[in-house]
């Protein structure tokens, strides 16, 4: 593997996750340009369609931030993102990729500094198993219905 | 030598399950500072301002207030509150009578594409609000009696569950949250060329 | 404490526990435990080479385990008696003690626990208050922050005799903080742990704050309060220097502390309840100001001297305006925090007037009760006939019926109380209660049903609670049905059941059955007794198929006039929709049933002559024969 290979990460981040102001102030402001930060209203909201773009666009890893159980904005959103992406994340060993590449954060609200540290472990996980597998990329024109 | 007094705003608002327990805030300001609203969302969001709204009878201005359709009945507030009010049921108990007085919510809520819709009701099944309903109705190029899932913009909190479960991609948040958006917004990144980090 | 030690006439007894409390006012027999301290402490001069030569090393309790102490040592420097003693759960039994003790030969280790008997006169309870653990509130972080302190342990951090020789360090680092947040209210004023105000913590944190503020000039220090309560003398004026010396005040609970994992700094995310906006701002250590609670023995306390307890655990006076220092047991007095949280002057006052309220008695020859005492009439009590009964021993809250098989039940008149629980509870009517006999009572009921009894509401009321309501419903001006006919009583253990019977044999149209609230009992349990015979009443009515309503049972405060008048309203709106011939037939269908459950109060001595005597005030007051 080579030293120069930057890893590329989509971070999909619940808007109400972080909740110490120096976090969020560093994810908006301080992540690195090999990481996309994309922040939704709930971790519910975050339909399999988004991962599967952003592995088809060859995003070589992902990362959910979420509240913890019991703590979700929106009563349950966080059982149902819970529910539906580790359905998808398992789908992945069947495209032959690595789960790990798909990496959940269930931050509870005093957990300071957690989300570098998620995102530094993927990363070093990401670097050891190496580039994704490039599927068929289709192009999307802007603006077409999906 | 009781008074029958008149019904107050307040009292209107505890005759509401969930509305009790109102007078017992003494402004601690613990709920306010464990909502994330205040910190990432709206910065005019107060449950505490509006409880005391309530309870000095300021009746348009809570209504008028954000606060009143922005809780999400989430609850973190609950279990921190000293006086143990139900914070969740007092605003909602206020948001339902602002509703009953003809004030609607200011959030992008969930908007059904009815001409794909086809009345799966997974949509129903997941909303945490139970905001989502399937109901008949004449549709254009459709016919005059289509099934269809139906937002009721009053209890829909826009956390995009129905969105993400939709099939069909017929449910979905407007604006910046719509599936559209949220792809385009990825597709972007993807296209630009990666920045080699020096190590 | 030194004087008070050197005082002749002064016994100090420490590492002692009181293990029962017999007797009466003047006459107490105190049974104390004195624990083996393994020193004798007569020999023991306080030199502590012993602790030297120790080498076992545990928590230093008295310095909040911040520091370590030997195995053998004395609790504090200013201890008082100045004796050593060994903790036998650490001592590994090395002896080196004993060596060091040398000539002296203080140390020994075959001690035991000494059991003996005092006699004492009067009582002052003085066993103080605990703190409120806050690590069972994981917002703070209390046990998982090492940068979390109580305010206890800052309290021995900022000590020139604690541990740290008075140099304030964090405990993670040993840096010196340079910016500090106390937080107010933590356990206290929450409904979660306990809902009352913990009095002395907002002086505390002003205190603190301006103590440190001056040890270390430029220390940022934040107060998070709700609301600052500073209500006695000079304690405004103290509030206002803290604020002139810079020290922050935030109105504001935190609703969360998060740490920094690296530097151990701590956020205090709050509401800036002035600004409206949420703050999180950063500090180097967080003092939690903690809870006062009661001692966690004072259950066992109260049980052992007989005296009752306030909601929340705290002892209970005899009346909360009037007699704060007594308690509802003749002899044994309150002072202090074990009463109520107070804070330094306050306890000072209340221990000085307990002192004296206890000299009183020390100095009595003879020590006046209240007349209203219960009285056997040792021929009626079927106990002296050999047979098992004891109900009025079970009743009394004080302990001031002997009771034994085959001798009648004998009341200590120094020990009663007057409430009246025993005379009622007694099947045979063998007790009875001067100035409160079943004769007087029953004449009264005469009385008060002399004329249209069907209209009549009859309200037994207590006198601490809902005779006072009653009074205060008048002096309010809220207007009741005036149908009502009041009865004092002392307390809801008095009303007999046959009272109740025979107000409604007479043909009562309702009756009201009033006490305390069951925490308020003039008695300590006499509402007790009384709420249990009146559920037995309700029942028993029930089951006759009387009205609902007709009998009611509401417990009445002195403060609650607008209840007292709405229950009596209700009661009379309750009559009024009964139709006047259905209530005279059901008056006439029980009557039968009353007459039986009834009659054998009527055969209680006197009777016959307190009813004539109520009788011939009828023919007075109502000009014809009754």
């Amino acid at each position: 593997m080579n030293d120069t290979w930057t890893p590329r990460i989509v971070v999909f981040q619940c808007q109400y996750s972080l909740y110490c102001e120096a976090d969020q102030k560093w994810m908006d402001t301080q992540l690195p340009p090999h990481i996309k930060l994309i922040k939704v209203p709930c971790t519910g909201r975050i339909s399999p369609l988004f991962v599967l773009n952003a592995i088809q666009g060859g995003a070589d890893g992902i990362l959910v931030s979420g509240c913890q159980p019991e703590k979700c904005h929106f009563k349950e959103g966080n059982l149902g993102a819970r529910r539906q992406l580790d359905e998808f994340r398992r789908f992945l060993t069947y495209l032959g990729m690595e789960e790990e590449r798909i990496r959940f954060a269930w931050i509870d609200l005093s957990e300071r500094g957690r989300i570098q540290q998620e995102l530094a472990d993927l990363e070093e996980t990401i670097r050891t198993i190496g580039p994704i597998r490039r599927l068929v990329t289709r192009a999307i024109p802007v603006g077409e219905k999906l | 030598m009781s008074h029958e007094s008149s019904e107050t705003f307040a009292d209107q608002v505890r005759a509401i399950p969930g509305g009790e327990h109102l007078e017992m805030c003494y402004s601690c300001g613990t709920c306010v500072s464990k909502c994330m609203i205040q910190h990432k969302f709206e910065p005019e969001y107060n449950p505490r301002r509006l409880i005391r709204k309530a309870m000095m009878g300021m009746k348009q201005e809570a209504f008028g207030d954000k606060t009143t359709w922005l809780c999400s009945a989430c609850d973190l507030c609950y279990s921190a509150c000293p006086q143990e009010i139900h914070i969740s049921g007092v605003l909602l108990a206020i948001r339902e009578l602002a509703i009953q007085a003809g004030y609607t919510t200011f959030l992008k809520t969930a908007v059904v594409d009815e001409l794909t819709c086809v009345a799966c009701g997974l949509c129903v099944e997941v909303c945490p609000y139970e905001a989502i309903t399937l109901v008949e109705k004449p549709v254009m190029f459709r016919g005059k009696a289509v099934t269809v899932a139906h937002v009721d913009p009053n209890r829909c909190m826009a956390c995009g569950l129905c969105a993400a479960s939709c099939r069909s991609a017929s449910i979905g948040l407007p604006d910046e949250f719509s599936n559209e958006a949220v792809i385009e917004n990825l597709w972007e990144w993807m296209r630009s060329p990666v920045v080699e980090v020096t190590e | 404490m030194v004087d008070a030690a050197r005082h002749p006439k002064v016994d100090v007894r420490t590492y002692t526990e009181v293990e029962r409390v017999e007797g009466f006012v003047g006459n107490f027999k105190v049974q104390l435990r004195e624990k083996s301290r393994y020193v004798i402490a007569d020999r023991c001069n306080g030199c502590g080479e012993c602790a030297k030569v120790c080498p076992i090393e545990v928590p230093n309790y008295f310095d909040m385990n911040l520091a370590p102490r030997k195995a053998i040592d004395v609790p504090m420097s200013q201890s008082v008696p100045l004796v050593y003693s060994i903790d036998m759960d650490a001592c590994i039994h090395c002896y080196k003690c004993v060596d060091a003790c040398g000539k002296l030969e203080a140390i020994d280790f075959s001690m035991e626990d000494k059991l003996v008997w005092e006699d004492v006169g009067s009582i002052v309870v003085a066993t103080g208050y605990s703190h409120f653990d806050p690590s069972v509130m994981p917002e703070y972080g209390y046990g998982r922050y090492p940068n979390v302190v109580t305010a206890i342990e800052m309290e021995r951090l900022n000590n020139s005799a604690g541990p740290t020789a008075g140099n304030l360090i964090r405990p993670s680092d040993g840096a010196n903080p340079k910016r500090l947040a106390i937080i107010n209210c933590v356990g206290s004023r929450d409904k979660r742990f306990n809902p009352w105000c913990s009095n002395f913590c907002c002086m505390y944190a002003i205190k603190n704050a301006i103590l440190l503020k001056q040890a270390y000039p430029d220390m940022d220090i934040t107060v998070y309060y709700i609301d600052i309560r500073t209500p006695s003398k000079g304690y405004e004026e103290f509030y206002d220097r803290a604020r002139k010396m810079d020290i922050h005040f935030t109105q504001g609970r935190p609703s969360l502390i998060t740490e920094d994992p690296e530097t151990r700094n701590l956020f205090v995310h709050s509401e800036d309840v002035a600004l409206g906006r949420v703050t999180e701002r950063e500090y180097d250590m967080v003092m939690l100001n903690q809870a006062a609670i009661p001692q966690p023995d004072a259950d066992e306390m109260s049980s052992v001297l007989n005296i009752s307890q306030s909601p929340g655990g705290w002892f209970m006076e005899y009346h909360p305006k009037l007699r704060p220092i007594d308690t509802p047991t003749d002899g044994i007095f309150l002072a202090g925090a074990c009463q109520g949280i107070k804070d330094i002057p306050a306890s000072v006052a209340q221990g000085s007037a307990a002192a004296a309220r206890a000299g009183r008695v020390l100095h009595a020859k003879e020590w006046e009760i209240e007349p209203v005492v219960a009285v056997v009439w040792e021929d009626r009590c079927i106990s002296a006939k050999g047979k098992k009964c004891g109900l009025c021993a079970k009743a009394c809250p004080y302990g001031a019926i002997e009771y034994e098989v085959g001798k009648a039940a004998h009341v200590v008149t120094a020990k009663c109380h007057g409430c009246g629980g025993c005379v009622a509870e007694c099947p045979h009517n063998a007790i009875t209660q001067l100035h409160f006999t079943d004769a007087q009572i029953l004449a009264q009921i005469h009385a008060l049903l002399a004329e249209k009894p069907e209209e009549k509401i009859l309200a037994f009321r207590c006198n601490w609670c809902s005779y006072p309501g009653a009074d205060l419903a008048g002096t309010s001006h809220f207007e009741y049905s005036a149908n009502e006919r009041g009865l004092r009583v002392m307390c809801a253990a008095r009303m007999d059941a046959d009272f109740i019977y025979e107000a409604f044999r007479l043909g009562a149209g309702a009756v009201l059955y009033s006490g305390c609230h069951p925490q308020d009992c003039h008695y300590i349990t006499g509402q007790r007794v009384g709420a249990r015979r009146a559920e037995r009443l309700l029942k028993a009515f029930e089951k006759m198929g009387m009205t609902p309503g007709r009998f009611r049972v509401e417990w009445i405060s002195a403060a609650e006039g607008d209840k007292y008048a709405r229950v009596i309203n209700e009661m009379q709106a309750t009559l009024d929709s009964i139709p006047k011939e259905k209530l005279l037939e059901e008056i006439e269908r029980l009557r039968p049933q009353m007459e039986k459950r009834a009659r054998r109060m009527r055969e209680t001595p006197q009777v016959e002559k307190a009813l004539e005597y109520s009788r011939e005030l009828e023919t007075a007051m109502t000009g014809k024969e009754v």
